[in-house]
């Protein structure tokens, strides 16, 4: 049986089928909602319930305290109706936001290319035309794999049939592993989406600061390539880091866009070439390469940050020591349950970082 | 003034928070800003632009009212409800009503304080977000002093000891310890005090204030104390986060903010650390029925969730409070050294003191292995000897203060606990006294300001206190000897207690 759920403060009325949650729900319905790990661990979802009855299913005690449950909050995530409900969500209108609908695809591979000894790229045609923004991401479901896992788009929103995967493997990793070992052009796979709130603020003055590191590259090409096909003219610099050559892709591709685009300033960085690399380009981690290339002083960007948990955690201190706060930095967060228990010990001094 | 236009749908949070408090601000035209806002340049921090400041809470006047209305409703059906039965008989034990006159006197008043206080910096504030931030927790603030005078004047009913607690705040000589951090805070410039108050006292310190007494309450019978606390609470996560934004704020306007924000992170961390010096023997030795140690609060509210703070502020280029690994080498002896010295003033305390029994000596010991057997409990032992003898022990000679946090000088060196610390600077000709390295840095940056103290022990010295004799100046303080002093063994409220509670009066 459904139940009617309706969302303030945008006043809207949608149906949720029994056993779905409100995080679902709402994204189906093109009703952006903060969300993060999807499984009840990071508390991002959180939302006030202010009529009506909800189970709270799987949501971990840790991210919703007892006496929050006492006040009506729980996980949009995992939280499931009960009753026709109301409930008040943190919507800030986001004036660069676009709303596209969650759906469901059935995807046929049709490339495979390695392009690192630990990533790979997976193109997929898709059965209809998948809308997103650029910086969003899908849910693949991978066969007798229980859970669906996240990937950025690596496409830009203008290729709506065939999406681009950039996989790193895990090490010990299921899911990955078989997209590595298993996987074959002409396999069918499901996936939906898109989800995700990591987007080009384009309204915002200022240039665009990319910085990305290893298969974090995803979602910033997608970004970049959007931008340069809106024509946007303000100044784009994408510092990409890679540990050395071989690990470095889709370099010949970027310096292309470069030479193409005058906007477009690339700057490939290796943090430890290797002797036979021959490597001319800037060497060192992706802080440090931006503190050199702007003098420390990021003021006038918006920067994205997409890239494994050390570097990210780098750069915002790099970014904010260069001037640049917490206003005009984004990131796209992927939550293990293992991250999850870790960011218990972060103090709430910044809300999204 | 801007026409508001018809909105199409609701009002999202953030937005309708804009439009109840934005257009309060308005440019000048008959006075220039500076003129207006004199103090918001003084002390050297640099603002660029004030509509930068994010609310770090978005509740509109109107909802604040609502809220509140219902927090004063709920409270006062359980005060009611806790008056007509008699709850404070229910309380463990005669002992725990001390912690309550301890609090009373000493942190009713500065809520008090801290409500004239927020009122003060919130017309210093030229930003209009900051003003009404400021302005709330102002009105917060009288709402704590008075449920909390209203929640425990039912004791006043049945216990001594209450009933001069605004008198004795001004007066009583270890209550200048609590009133001259906060008068500290209300004679420095606006940004100063809320980083002292907002930041470094409600958001690094405060769960070492509430969470003691409230849970101390909660674990005691004390249902109406645990009531306003919880109603306190409620508005303590708006002063929290309002601390953590005025710091980010601060650092993000101006670099050159930086290092005096450190300045008043040592300082004020510092000053709120010493002042819980009280706090930590009440979690100790107050509580019939105790919560935690001190040594488990600190390591769990100021090592581990204080240590996650500063990790994250250390993206701004801030680090740990100066002297933090002091407070950590303290922490298995500070209770003790505070409690030995109110059981040797205990004839000038408005409140009763004891030695622990046995079975609190075990706790302690299992709470302090390292520490409680070796060097406290045989001086309780001496002291219980003396007592039984006849002969129980007051100092009869005044302490030496702290020129900085006017605590007597009892604490002993980082390094070694057996040796009491003493630290001096000199200033024009006189010679000045120092608990820690600590008080004495904050004496070194503002000679000029500590000079001024108030210092109990001097005053009465100097002849300021009703007089030279010990009954003098406890008439003085409005303190009734042999009714409000002395050992709790000996007190009334012991005899009324045993009374009431049909047990056999001890030997």
């Amino acid at each position: 049986m459904s139940h009617l759920l309706t969302i303030e403060p945008l006043g809207q009325t949608i149906e949720v089928a029994e056993d779905q949650t409100i995080l679902d729900a709402a994204l189906r319905a093109g009703i952006w909602l903060p969300h993060a790990c999807c499984h009840g661990l990071c508390a991002t979802c959180k939302v006030q319930v202010s009529d009506g009855e909800i189970e709270h299913n799987d949501a971990s005690p840790f991210a919703l305290l007892d006496f929050e449950r006492d006040e009506g909050k729980c996980l949009a995530c995992c939280a499931t109706l009960s009753s026709d409900v109301t409930i008040e969500a943190d919507i800030d209108e986001d004036p660069d936001a676009e709303v596209h609908p969650v759906r469901d695809f059935n995807a046929t591979v049709v490339e495979l290319e390695t392009l690192t000894p630990t990533a790979r790229r997976v193109v997929l045609e898709l059965d209809a035309d998948l809308s997103f923004q650029a910086g969003q991401y899908i849910n693949l479901w991978l066969p007798q794999i229980e859970r669906p896992r996240a990937f950025s788009l690596a496409n830009p929103p203008s290729q709506s049939r065939r999406v681009e995967l950039q996989v790193r493997r895990v090490p010990g990793g299921e899911a990955t592993g078989y997209i590595h070992e298993r996987l074959a052009v002409g396999d069918t796979l499901r996936l939906s989406g898109p989800y995700g709130r990591f987007f080009v603020r384009r309204s915002a003055p200022g240039s665009h600061l990319f910085l990305a590191g290893g298969t974090g590259l995803a979602s910033p090409l997608s970004m970049i390539v959007d931008l340069l096909e809106r024509g946007d003219t303000r100044p784009i610099t994408l510092i990409y880091g890679a540990r050395h050559r071989a690990e470095l892709y889709d370099d010949a591709r970027l310096r292309a866009l470069a030479a193409q685009y005058p906007q477009f300033a690339y700057v490939p960085a290796l943090s430890d070439p290797l002797p036979g690399d021959d490597w001319e380009g800037v060497t060192g981690f992706v802080h440090e390469v931006a503190k050199a290339y702007f003098n420390s002083d990021f003021r006038g960007h918006k920067a994205y940050l997409c890239g494994p948990p050390p570097m990210i955690d780098a750069c915002l201190s790099t970014l904010m020591q260069g001037r640049l706060f917490e206003r005009d930095i984004y990131m796209e967060k992927f939550l293990s349950a293992a991250d999850a228990a870790q960011a218990n010990r972060r103090s709430p001094l910044f809300r999204a970082l | 003034m801007s026409t508001p236009t018809s909105a199409p749908k609701k009002l999202g949070l953030r937005e309708k928070y804009a439009r109840m408090t934005r257009d309060l601000a308005w440019e000048p035209s008959y006075q220039p800003k500076d003129k207006i806002y004199p103090q918001a340049g003084l002390e050297g921090i640099k603002i660029e632009d004030w509509d930068r400041w994010e609310d770090p809470f978005r509740l509109t006047m109107d909802a604040y009212w609502k809220y509140q209305a219902e927090k004063e409703r709920k409270l006062y059906a359980i005060i009611d409800a806790f008056a007509q039965n008699n709850a404070q008989l229910n309380v463990t034990d005669a002992r725990y009503v001390n912690a309550l006159k301890l609090f009373l006197t000493g942190v009713t008043p500065l809520e008090y304080a801290a409500h004239r206080g927020f009122a003060m910096v919130g017309r210093a504030f030229p930003g209009a977000g900051a003003q009404v931030a400021c302005q709330m927790q102002s009105i917060d603030e009288l709402r704590h002093v008075q449920t909390q005078i209203h929640t425990i004047s039912h004791y006043n009913k049945y216990f001594s000891g209450f009933e001069e607690w605004r008198h004795m705040h001004d007066r009583v000589w270890y209550l200048s310890v609590p009133k001259s951090f906060f008068d500290d805070a209300m004679s420095a410039g606006p940004f100063e005090f809320i980083t002292a108050i907002s930041f470094s006292f409600e958001y690094v310190l405060t769960n070492l204030l509430f969470m003691p007494f409230m849970s101390g309450a909660a674990y005691n019978g004390d249902m109406a104390t645990v009531t306003f606390g919880f109603s306190a609470q409620s508005d303590e996560a708006r002063h929290m986060t309002l601390g953590l934004e005025v710091i980010k704020f601060m650092l993000e306007q101006h670099p050159d903010n930086l290092p005096i924000v450190q300045r008043w992170i040592d300082k004020w961390f510092w000053r709120g650390y010493r002042l819980l010096t009280l706090v930590a023997m009440m979690m100790d030795y107050m509580l019939p029925k105790r919560v935690m140690s001190w040594q488990e609060a600190w390591e769990m509210y100021f090592e581990q969730n204080g240590g996650a703070l500063f990790a994250d502020l250390a993206r701004y280029g801030i680090r740990m409070p100066r002297h933090w690994e002091v407070s950590v080498k303290e922490k298995d002896r500070l209770s003790h050294e505070a409690w030995a010295t109110f059981y040797n003033y205990g004839h000038a305390a408005a409140f009763h003191t004891w030695m622990p029994d046995e079975s609190e000596m075990a706790w302690l010991a299992e709470k302090y292995p390292a520490s409680f057997d070796a060097r406290y409990r045989p001086r309780y032992e001496h002291w219980i000897a003396e007592e039984r003898a006849g002969r129980r022990f007051y100092n009869p000679t005044l302490p030496m203060l702290c020129q900085v946090c006017q605590i007597p000088m009892v604490f002993t060196e980082p390094d070694d606990p057996t040796t009491t610390c003493y630290r001096e600077s000199h200033y024009h000709g006189e010679h000045y006294h120092f608990c820690s390295d600590g008080c004495k840095d904050i004496f070194d940056a503002e000679p000029e300001k500590y000079v001024q103290s108030w210092l109990p022990v001097h005053q009465i010295y100097q002849g300021h206190c009703g007089g030279g004799s010990v009954p003098e100046v406890l008439r003085w303080y409005r303190l009734e000897a042999g009714r409000d002093n002395l050992d709790y063994l000996s007190s009334p409220d012991r005899q009324n207690w045993q009374r009431w509670k049909g047990e056999a009066a001890a030997g």
